[in-house]
């Protein structure tokens, strides 16, 4: 087939866990030693933090291994046709990046093969290259070559890229001292300008605000429409649906679904719910053996009672933990935390706090806790579930528990971590005196 | 059409294709070195300037080495200096390149090895500037130059092909070994005392010239002197010889090594 530009055939990429068991020695080895001493809690952050929550559903993760192989992807085999448009999505961990590393020739497959038929640019993180210290001008040069521009193109696109990015009078400021905003938009700027025949992107259109977002997803269909190729992997499954004639889902490294996105998404979020059924996804520290108790099983539940993975913006979540007692434990704190996909810790509930505890805790049961209005914006979030004393000095248990999703169409994590609302009063100038015209319009959904 | 399983063939024709982004990356270090710095690119004077009066106070003052034939001793220290300091800072910025440059390795594809070359181009850039206080200085002195100045380029292209192999070497091992880090600057710092940048060659003993010769920057310094200084430091062809063969060596098997690890660098920078 003459207009297929993209074959992949049995990629499969082979890590070895030593290479992060080492690592993670070479590290943690003096802080290994001051962890023992000190507080349990932080050595639990620090073992999270080496393989928590953004890892959370990589399998083989948590078996200790000395020297295990660990295969990111495998067996994954798909045509692209020129101008499709095709999007990859899959859980953290699933080989949606390692796929993306493949096709644009980072790394190399362990076995496999792929053939590509164009001028491939990808696109794998925002502004990768720019260099603090340089002017606008001068990243945009920089940047534009290390994508695969030559000095002509850029010098040709150059008034076109200022323009998209609208940072004009910005030019010759270093970018150090850019805005985030204005550093992103810049960055998809000279992205975008590539004119490649086949685009590669990971998750970039979360870059600047609202408008801008708007503006680079037009910009793409833009680009769909003329007949590019491209490859995008997204959490937003919103903009997946709306840019893609097909998906293809990732699960462990293997192709699960290729075809309809509205199915290929349908399929990806039954089974974020199903994934909550083997509950223990990881465990947060080792000797499992004697943790006087352990949580068996975890429920997330809508305000109703019914089994829930996907919250919108605003919803109240209801978490049911199950345990049991191996051991009688004294004054038992139930914790729920929440930790953002890219690992920031967004919050935490705790029984104990919330005055809920028992001088000695001695029966099996279940612990159910109801969070308030959820007002997490939309991302992928993972969570822990401790049992720790009152006083957050012992740890009794520590579990690393199912993901789930929170979604709304316009709130994403460069709103912050939380957008709550807010109180505001509004006043009108003029007339004299300053007279409060309509105050306190409040909105919320409880 | 690319062929993900096996890019060797590829290799070099994408190297040319890239050329233009050795340009850019010398580039972005000169100009990165040098923002927010008041003197400036001066610094690529001040530094060499000041070791060669250090050189020419301890070597020639105190410990009284002799020069050979007429050649004031601060010109004899500073044509030494010229390549010496080419070579150990083009090698130090080579080892340290692709770690410095982790996010592009992991992120976008192009041939790694324009990464040490950028770096090693960026430390001719102030080589040639050095060099253009050692004709100050020649001209000062009114110790000017003869016919011998025209093999400088060899001598050029032999420091360039020796700190360039010895970059490679070090940077490839870098990503995988930290430990090199810690090494790197104390090859510098050695290298600087088993080479001949503070004192003539002469004075090394006959019997272990070939020796020392193996010493690529003997070869280089030596030749340096030679070219500079109207030949009246000598030049002996067989350490010549030597230095060129442990420099093609060090540079073949460089970029033999670096081909080799390259693939796996993304995944363990």
């Amino acid at each position: 087939m003459s207009d297929v530009v993209i074959r992949a055939e049995n990629l499969g990429k082979k890590y070895r866990i030593s290479h992060q068991h080492e690592r993670q020695r070479h590290v943690t080895l003096r802080d290994l030693l001051a962890d023992k001493l000190s507080s349990p809690k932080r050595w639990v952050e620090s073992q999270i933090a080496n393989g928590g929550a953004p890892h959370a559903s990589k399998p083989a993760r948590n078996t200790a291994s000395k020297r295990e192989d660990f295969w990111a992807l495998k067996d994954v085999s798909f045509d692209v046709k020129q101008g499709e448009v095709l999007g990859v999505i899959g859980r953290n961990g699933a080989g949606k990046s390692t796929l993306l590393k493949i096709l644009s020739r980072i790394t190399e497959p362990t076995e496999g093969r792929a053939r590509i038929r164009g001028r491939v640019a990808s696109l794998l993180e925002v502004g990768t290259g720019f260099h603090p210290e340089l002017t606008g001008r001068e990243n945009i040069y920089l940047n534009g070559s290390i994508l695969g521009m030559s000095r002509a193109e850029i010098r040709k696109k150059f008034d076109e890229i200022v323009a998209f990015a609208e940072i004009d009078q910005f030019l010759d400021t270093p970018v150090k001292r850019y805005s985030s905003g204005m550093y992103g938009r810049l960055a998809f700027s000279v992205a975008a300008h590539l004119e490649p025949e086949i685009l590669i992107v990971d998750e970039v259109l979360a870059v600047g605000d609202v408008a801008f977002q708007r503006k680079c997803m037009d910009y793409m269909k833009k680009l769909a429409r003329s007949g590019i190729t491209i490859l995008m992997v997204s959490h937003n499954l919103f903009a997946v649906k709306a840019m893609c004639r097909r998906v293809l889902l990732l699960s462990g490294g293997r192709r699960q679904y290729d075809g309809l996105p509205a199915e290929g998404i349908d399929i990806y979020e039954r089974d974020s719910r199903l994934e909550a059924d083997p509950w223990a996804v990881g465990v947060i520290g080792e000797d499992i053996d004697r943790w006087p108790i352990v949580i068996s099983f975890m429920e997330y539940l809508d305000a109703e009672g019914r089994p829930r993975t996907v919250y919108d913006y605003g919803e109240r979540m209801r978490v049911r933990i199950h345990y049991e007692v191996r051991r009688p434990i004294k004054y038992p704190n139930f914790y729920f935390a929440i930790r953002r996909s890219d690992n920031v810790a967004c919050c935490s509930f705790s029984a104990a706090r919330d005055g809920v505890t028992t001088p000695l805790l001695e029966e099996s049961g279940v612990i159910e806790l109801q969070t308030p209005p959820l007002r997490l914006v939309s991302d992928q979030y993972g969570s822990w579930a401790i049992v720790w004393d009152r006083e957050f000095k012992n740890l009794y248990c520590g579990q690393i528990g199912p993901n789930f999703h929170v979604r709304d169409e316009i709130l994403n994590s460069d709103f912050g971590v939380f957008h709550e609302p807010a109180e505001w009063n509004w006043r009108a100038k003029g007339a004299g005196n300053q007279v409060m015209l309509e105050s306190s319009v409040s909105y919320g959904k409880e | 059409m690319i062929e993900a399983g096996r890019s060797e063939k590829n290799y070099w024709r994408d190297l040319w294709r890239y050329r233009e982004l050795f340009y850019f990356l010398a580039w972005r270090d000169i100009l990165v070195r040098y923002k927010q710095t008041v003197i400036g690119i001066g610094w690529a004077l001040v530094r060499p300037f000041l070791t060669m009066l250090v050189f020419t106070f301890i070597f020639g003052r105190v410990a009284k080495l002799p020069a050979p034939g007429s050649i004031p001793y601060p010109l004899l220290v500073f044509a030494a200096l010229l390549p010496w300091q080419f070579f150990s800072t083009a090698m130090a910025e080579a080892s340290n390149s692709l770690i410095g440059n982790a996010n592009l390795i992991s992120k976008v594809y192009f041939p790694r090895l324009i990464v040490p070359a950028g770096s090693v181009i960026t430390s001719f850039v102030d080589f040639l500037i050095t060099l253009g206080l050692m004709a100050g200085m020649m001209i000062w002195y009114g110790f000017l130059p003869d016919w011998r100045l025209l093999t400088l380029p060899l001598f050029v292209a032999l420091a360039f092909g020796s700190s360039f192999g010895a970059g490679l070497w070090l940077c490839a091992l870098n990503v995988r070994y930290r430990d090199l880090r810690h090494i790197v600057p104390f090859i510098v710092q050695f290298g600087l005392y088993v080479s001949p940048v503070g004192f003539s060659s002469n004075i090394v003993p006959e019997g272990l010239r070939l020796i020392y010769g193996c010493n690529p920057m003997v070869g280089v310094i030596d030749g340096f002197r030679w070219a500079l200084l109207r030949g009246q430091s000598p030049l002996s062809v067989p350490v010549l010889i030597a230095s060129m063969i442990v420099t093609s060596v060090l540079c073949l098997s460089g970029v033999w090594y670096f081909r080799r690890t390259e693939k796996t660098f993304a995944d363990i920078i």
